[in-house]
């Protein structure tokens, strides 16, 4: 009794956002069964002052017994970090700047299967799928070689990994196959609270035979709303007042405070 | 529970900040130094960027510094026109600093400079602190003559006293040319500068042991002079860098303006002598955990542009 009206409750939403997907659903191939839809739920994320991050779960339909891939990616852009190196032999302190170019702030990678089992190699760097073709689409200076640039490479995915900003999930795809023959694919991830707010893409490949035959998209945005927002704009548009304010508020409580314990009777 | 920051762009929990405030303000009460050699390198461990660590914390400092000079000036513990003079002097040494920080980063080496100023610095200053307030407390025990100072008369004092302009220092009970807090200001000024921290434990040896100002009024004076570089500096990062997270830095007062005031409280019960040692052990402990990382290889090898 309760799993059936599960089942029709969910058929039914399942129908809400096939409806909703197939506006935002591109056809890359040329097949003309193409089906692929890509729905991302809760895809308004709100920065507020409780924010902690948030959950995104991505889900649609693929035509049957297609592998897939979904990538989540912030727009391309160039990005500068220190580098650290070993000085007079034994010290770790920052010896320059590394610049990488064309490359995405957040980039998150989830399959079916392993990727280099279910894409050719030519293909996984035609869309930039998985941490080894991303590589080849990034630009890392300055390197000598190549070699020194896939070493420096693995150090930023190293440190983008390390506050959540990238991650590669393969074989983490759920799929089932529905009654009328289609697969239903589900995937639920923790959206890190060190994304900024922007506009993220998701992007799902339906894979055949070593090829992307279809694509579809769907978006994430993540805004500061409230007093989250009203701060963030002062510190930047009027950083007078902005510090102004911050330099009285810490007058004030240090007085304050002040008056407090002489009250409370530290003083003698 | 958790807070969003708005500049940081990154969330945390509340405790954190707040916890890290009580203990760094204590400290700040105490001894008289901000403890930005502390808080900056902590909050950045949290997962706070470092250009935001480094202004937040100046921001936080004004607070934190604002109660513990409240609290000691009760007690008439802070010499005005002294940490008015050392504030001249470290003005100057603060404009001359960046300067040399931009020649440093023209010429290639900045942060091999940096960081090994400030090793030096905090290993000179950590022992030497150590050794003598340990060797003054001893010489108490053993009820030696209480002479102690007119000994010391040496070729550098004599200079001192030759200088012009001698003015008395009515709450320290010292006689110096204004030249010289003015010049011992601009010195740490310019090595604050370079170190990218407030100076508070550079300026609390050189009252101690240049200015020879006695223990308690020196923790009172110190709080005084933080203040204002601090207000200065958070003032400057606001408006150029935009990296104080006002959030943040409401967090981190919470707890450093009341931790100033127990610090204060505690001092008053500890001996010169004592709050000397135990500076002198903090500062030595952080020399430690500075080479460590310097000769420990780091975990990431990047890290994220701006700040030092």
């Amino acid at each position: 009794m309760n799993t059936s009206l599960k089942v029709q409750r969910s058929t039914f939403k399942w129908a809400v956002i096939v409806i909703a997907a197939a506006a935002i659903t591109l056809i890359a191939g040329a097949d003309a069964s193409a089906m692929l839809t890509a729905k991302a739920n809760h895809d308004h994320i709100t920065i507020d002052f409780f924010y902690h991050g948030s959950s995104v779960s991505v889900k649609g339909l693929s035509d049957p017994g297609r592998d897939l891939v979904i990538k989540i990616a912030s727009p391309e852009g160039h990005q500068v970090l220190k580098q650290k190196g070993k000085v007079a032999g034994i010290l770790w302190m920052n010896v320059g700047s590394l610049s990488f170019e064309r490359t995405p702030n957040f980039y998150e990678v989830f399959s079916s299967r392993r990727l280099d089992d279910m894409l050719t190699q030519e293909e996984r760097e035609k869309y930039a799928l998985g941490y080894k073709a991303l590589e080849k689409s990034i630009e890392v200076s300055p390197v000598k070689n190549d070699e020194e640039k896939s070493r420096w490479f693995n150090e930023f995915v190293k440190y983008k990994e390390a506050s959540n900003l990238y991650a590669s999930s393969e074989g983490k795809i759920e799929t089932t196959t529905l009654a009328d023959g289609h697969q239903e694919y589900f995937i639920l991830t923790q959206w890190p609270h060190q994304a900024t707010p922007g506009e993220y893409t998701v992007t799902v490949y339906a894979v055949k035979d070593g090829k992307v035959v279809e694509q579809a998209e769907s978006h994430v945005n993540v805004a500061q709303v409230g007093m989250v927002k009203t701060l963030a704009s002062m510190a930047k548009d009027s950083a007078v007042f902005y510090g102004f304010l911050s330099v009285g508020i810490a007058l004030g409580a240090g007085f304050g405070v002040g008056l407090i314990f002489r009250k409370g009777g530290g003083a003698h | 529970m958790y807070l969003y920051l708005p500049v940081a762009l990154t969330s945390i929990n509340i405790l954190i900040p707040v916890g890290l405030g009580l203990a760094v303000g204590l400290l700040s009460g105490l001894f008289g130094v901000g403890g930005g050699f502390l808080m900056t390198p902590l909050l950045i461990m949290f997962g706070i960027p470092s250009t935001v660590a480094a202004a937040t914390d100046s921001n936080q400092i004004v607070a934190a510094s604002t109660s513990g000079t409240y609290a000691h000036w009760k007690v008439g513990n802070v010499d005005f026109k002294m940490g008015i003079y050392l504030l001249i002097g470290g003005f100057v040494g603060g404009l001359i600093g960046v300067q040399a920080i931009k020649l440093l980063h023209a010429m290639g080496n900045a942060d091999f400079v940096i960081k090994m100023t400030y090793v030096v610095m905090l290993g000179i200053v950590g022992v030497y602190m150590f050794i003598e307030s340990i060797q003054s407390m001893r010489k108490k025990k053993d009820a030696a003559a209480p002479e102690v100072k007119d000994q010391k008369e040496s070729a550098v004092a004599r200079f001192l006293k030759s200088l012009p302009l001698q003015t008395r220092f009515e709450k320290s009970g010292v006689t110096h040319s204004a030249l010289v807090p003015i010049v011992l200001g601009t010195f740490v000024g310019i090595l604050a500068a370079i170190m990218g921290v407030g100076g508070g434990f550079l300026m609390v040896p050189v009252m101690v042991y240049m200015l020879r100002m006695p223990m308690h009024v020196v923790v009172g004076t110190s709080l005084f002079q933080i203040l204002f570089t601090c207000i200065e500096v958070t003032f400057l990062q606001a408006t150029t860098n935009h990296s104080v997270d006002f959030m943040l830095a409401v967090l981190l007062l919470v707890g450093s303006t009341v931790g100033a005031q127990v610090g204060a409280v505690f001092g008053r019960k500890l001996k010169g002598e004592q709050l000397k040692v135990l500076l002198a052990t903090i500062v030595l402990v952080v020399t430690i955990k500075i080479v460590f990382e310097l000769t420990m290889a780091p975990s990431l090898l990047l890290s994220q542009a701006g700040g030092h």
